[in-house]
């Protein structure tokens, strides 16, 4: 699995690409938890059992493997294979392996104990003073600055997708249900159209003449109403549509 | 008059038990670019998808006091694709551990006709709002960044104002019922997005 990462960005000290850096280092992250997951998986076979020899070499461009590289391996060359198909490190770099085997081999487990914990110690330390140092730093306003998400907005957005708050809804808030049960009625009504007087109503009891004038005073007034091109009666919310 | 062929008996089961697990969070208008990048790294590479919705909620108010919740939705910039209709129950209240939001979930594609077909029924819409915004994918997980319009008039979905100055991002997998894994992946994922985004289990009814 090749992981797409641009080195360029390290070696450019300037501070205000710091956050691309640390973006770059959670994609790189994100991948090798990934890949991770991948080899960890019960159906991937021993790799460190399987064997791949290179069987054909050619410094022509193959399509298949661009294809299942992604584009990021045009050859399979005498130049390519060397490095994908490493196995071990480099001679000297196993060398040096070696060599601090061997160093941390010598060292008796006391010794060895002591050094972990003052490692430990230390990094404990510094730690504390770059948290200390940050919290100092926060009445500076720093923090405001790196404020990525609004916790109130994830609320309020929550709110609209879940139940359609403030989304102009023209059921105003904290009123009850004989509302409620007369705008669905209103609903069909073409918006603006004085339809009151010539859509006959039917069975609705007699509670509901008021309430669907109150409603029917501003019809264009109440966002939200489906307008539809068919005027039909008016029936009463609570009565199954289907009856009578 | 004889039974109807068996061809013709209405299908059981199968679709009917989907789970959706979901975690929401959102993020500040200025921080979307790095939210966008990252989620380019982290999600399988596909051509960067953004889409352009309205969604309008329909209830169905009975004898019983909760109304039936039905949402339809349309695609607004691209041609030909069907109206999606989308039934979600309420959040199942699972023990503590388990870390998305989890309540039963149908979805059915239809035609066009399909608010009319809504209305017949008995059906009015409650609010519609449009959706804009960039969708992504990781194996079966679906992260959905987007802003919500409100609409100003109705019926009109060229005059719409942004709800906030933020984008709710959202992280769902719909899955059959009882596959609690899932919600561990979701978690996993959600840890890579942080300190850029918080995806959390919101439950809507505290927001009421």
């Amino acid at each position: 699995m090749l992981i797409p990462f641009n080195p360029d960005i390290l070696w450019d000290l300037d501070l205000h690409l710091l956050p691309s850096v640390l973006d770059s280092f959670a994609l790189l992250s994100g991948q090798l938890n990934t890949l991770n997951k991948v080899l960890k998986h019960e159906k991937t076979p021993l790799l460190r059992n399987q064997v791949i020899i290179p069987l054909v070499l050619s410094p022509d461009r193959d399509e298949e493997i661009m294809r299942q590289t992604e584009g990021r391996v045009p050859v399979f060359s005498h130049e390519v294979v060397p490095d994908h198909l490493r196995t071990k490190p480099d001679p000297e770099v196993e060398e040096q392996e070696k060599q601090l085997i061997t160093d941390a081999a010598r060292i008796s487990p006391d010794a060895a104990q002591k050094q972990i914990q003052s490692l430990n110690k230390m990094c404990s330390n510094l730690l504390e003073k770059i948290s200390k140092e940050e919290r100092e730093s926060e009445s500076g306003g720093l923090r405001q600055n790196k404020q990525t998400f609004n916790p109130a907005d994830t609320n309020a957005l929550v709110a609209a997708v879940a139940f359609g708050k403030g989304l102009s809804n023209r059921r105003p808030p904290g009123s009850g249900p004989s509302v409620q049960s007369g705008q669905p009625g209103a609903g069909a009504i073409i918006a603006g159209a004085s339809g009151m007087q010539q859509v006959p109503m039917t069975g609705a009891p007699a509670q509901q003449q008021p309430m669907l004038a109150g409603v029917q005073m501003a019809p264009a007034g109440q966002p939200g109403k489906m307008p539809s091109g068919i005027k039909t009666n008016i029936k009463s919310a609570s009565m199954h549509p289907y009856q009578r | 008059m004889e039974a109807p062929p068996v061809t013709m008996m209405p299908v059981t089961g199968g679709t009917i038990n989907m789970m959706e697990y979901l975690l929401q969070g959102s993020v500040l208008d200025q921080s979307l670019e790095s939210l966008l990048h990252r989620l380019r790294g982290l999600c399988d590479n596909m051509e960067p998808e953004t889409f352009l919705d309205h969604e309008m909620v329909f209830l169905l108010k009975g004898q019983q006091a909760s109304p039936f919740v039905l949402r339809a939705r349309r695609s607004m910039d691209k041609s030909g694709m069907p109206w999606h209709l989308r039934y979600l129950g309420q959040p199942e209240i699972g023990d503590k551990n388990r870390h998305a939001l989890v309540r039963n979930c149908v979805d059915i594609a239809t035609s066009d006709n399909l608010t009319d077909f809504l209305v017949e029924m008995g059906f009015r819409m409650d609010h519609e709002f449009v959706a804009k915004g960039h969708v992504f994918r990781k194996g079966i997980m679906k992260i959905v960044v987007y802003k919500i319009f409100r609409i100003l008039m109705p019926g009109n979905t060229e005059s719409i104002e942004p709800l906030s100055l933020s984008y709710l991002v959202e992280l769902n997998v719909v899955a059959p019922a009882g596959q609690d894994i899932v919600s561990d992946d979701m978690r996993n994922f959600a840890e890579q997005l942080k300190p850029l985004v918080h995806l959390e289990k919101i439950d809507p009814k505290r927001l009421m």
